[in-house]
């Protein structure tokens, strides 16, 4: 007897939730929770974690992450125009700039950045220059295709528009297009700056000293002292309290592109 | 043109972020005795956490044996310690005194020739060997037993040589830090772990699930590292750790992280 459509619909659906709950079910009855919660859920060792893990850890990662952006989306911005540009070198150059920056690990060009510099030019880099250095130079290849797809998406009469009101081109792309282009692109921008937090946890390549300590190496050497993964735990759930408002902006941002358009 | 302006821009950034290291640059000041720093008014250590007993953190701050040897050199420069946490293959490749990022480094590290052409060191202050670690009722006397089974090593250390030197047929593991290493151990990821004597009793005392079952006698020796050619500090240092041996000093504070007096050799 054939199923009607709609009754194959619920049945494969009840399939699936039957599964999900299974599988719950097997890892509740599997994992050993005694060992768990002395692993993981440690009161006593997060309770012994603050309040530095907020007031140092937490803060300094809040500023590697904005230094970094900050860097990173100003040469962003240069390379997208670069890649714009009719003067072909600029737009060779954004190009291989891109490719490269996009294509490495950023943990390379921590270690790269953080010891190539000083040995090549002789100088003693501020830890926070190279932080700022390191998390903008990786950013600003993703931001720049960023920015460029935002440029472009603006509609070519903007311009003509511009132009023909006796606008010089720069003066056209400064006031006009730019502005738009900037709307268009808040949303992936943050989504940028959400990747940028994670990545600001490669810091602890260029030495810290205590001060400087951001939340992913505090909770590794928390790890160490209390022999409990709680610290990994805690330091995971407040990268969430940074990155989750963020996620809840984009979406913000995303419905009010939607409705201006 | 709007990018040029920004690259100036950033370009100007950069420049207020340099400070010159060439010698008798604006970095550093000579002390009364000759010695310069990388950063006046602090002395500053590189060092690879954790690695208790010599260096560990503790309640927000960093303790250990090692640290306390250094805090009397800081006294005879009148300075404060600054200890800088660093990756260890920076400090045992010299790159960290190259790019000015320590004054020295105190990181339980042994005086090895191939270190020593990247650095200059101090007389030795404590003797090492390398030794295994496996949980409680695992019978691994040397490296020879682990055939087929995995051994985990901490990165840039002599027991990561010694383990590839004598582990054939070993599968060889490596961790990026001793913390790593030791949970590694403890949760079973390999069979056995290689480091140093003093780390890993340390670790055993207050992990009763694990054992220590061998040591190879290797007669290494700690060493205070400097950027070569740094013969002021490294003769203000080799002066305090002399002075602390023969004032009983050394002895309180191997008492202090070992709970035994060191052996007389």
């Amino acid at each position: 007897m054939p199923l009607s459509r709609r009754r194959r619909a619920r049945l494969l659906r009840g399939g699936q939730y039957a599964v999900l709950a299974a599988a719950v079910l097997v890892l509740a009855l599997v994992a050993d929770w005694g060992t768990l919660r002395h692993a993981f859920f440690d009161v006593a060792v997060a309770k012994a974690l603050f309040p530095d893990i907020i007031t140092t850890a937490l803060v300094n990662t809040v500023l590697y992450t904005l230094l970094g952006f900050g860097f990173g989306l100003g040469l962003g911005l240069v390379l997208a125009l670069m890649r714009l540009s009719q003067v072909p070198p600029y737009r060779w150059l954004a190009v291989t700039y891109i490719e490269f920056f996009r294509g490495v690990p950023a943990l390379l060009v921590f270690i790269a950045l953080g010891f190539g510099v000083p040995l090549a030019f002789e100088v003693a880099l501020d830890m926070n220059i190279t932080v700022m250095l390191s998390l903008g130079l990786v950013g600003a290849a993703y931001m720049a295709e960023t920015i460029r797809a935002g440029i472009q998406a603006v509609p070519k009469g903007q311009t003509e528009a511009a132009r023909s009101l006796g606008m010089s081109s720069g003066r056209a792309m400064r006031s006009i297009v730019i502005p738009q282009a900037f709307r268009i692109v808040l949303p992936p921008l943050t989504n940028e700056l959400i990747l940028l937090t994670k990545d600001s946890s490669l810091v602890y390549l260029l030495g810290l000293s205590l001060g400087q300590f951001e939340l992913a190496n505090f909770g590794r050497d928390a790890l160490n002292e209390h022999k409990s993964l709680t610290p990994i735990l805690v330091a995971g759930l407040l990268y969430l309290v940074i990155t989750l408002p963020l996620g809840q902006l984009v979406r913000r941002l995303e419905a009010r592109t939607a409705k201006a358009r | 043109m709007s990018a040029t302006a920004a690259l100036v821009a950033a370009a100007a950034l950069l420049a207020t972020g340099c400070t010159s290291t060439k010698s008798g640059g604006a970095a550093g000041e000579k002390s009364a005795s000759g010695v310069q720093l990388v950063s006046p008014g602090t002395l500053k250590t590189c060092t690879h956490l954790p690695y208790a007993p010599f260096q560990v953190k503790k309640e927000g701050k960093i303790v250990g044996f090692d640290v306390d040897l250094v805090d009397l050199v800081a006294k005879a420069l009148n300075v404060p310690q600054e200890i800088v946490n660093t990756p260890f293959e920076g400090i045992e490749t010299g790159q960290d005194f190259t790019i000015r990022k320590c004054d020295l480094a105190a990181a339980g590290m042994t005086i090895t020739a191939k270190r020593d052409k990247v650095m200059d060191f101090s007389d030795p202050y404590f003797d090492a060997t390398q030794a295994l670690i496996t949980k409680k009722g695992g019978t691994y006397k040397k490296i020879e037993d682990l055939k087929g089974k995995k051994l985990g090593y901490q990165k840039a250390t002599t027991g990561a040589e010694y383990a590839k030197k004598h582990g054939a047929g070993v599968e060889l593991v490596e961790f990026e830090d001793l913390g790593l290493l030791l949970t590694a151990v403890k949760s079973g990821q390999v069979d056995a772990g290689i480091n140093d004597n003093g780390v890993l009793f340390d670790y055993v005392k207050q992990n009763p699930d694990t054992a220590v079952t061998a040591e190879f006698d290797t007669g290494e020796h700690y060493g205070i590292g400097v950027r070569t050619g740094n013969d002021a500090l490294r003769k203000k240092i080799n002066e305090v750790l002399k002075k602390a041996r023969s004032d009983g000093s050394y002895e309180r504070i191997y008492k202090k992280w070992f709970g035994t007096a060191p052996k007389q050799g």
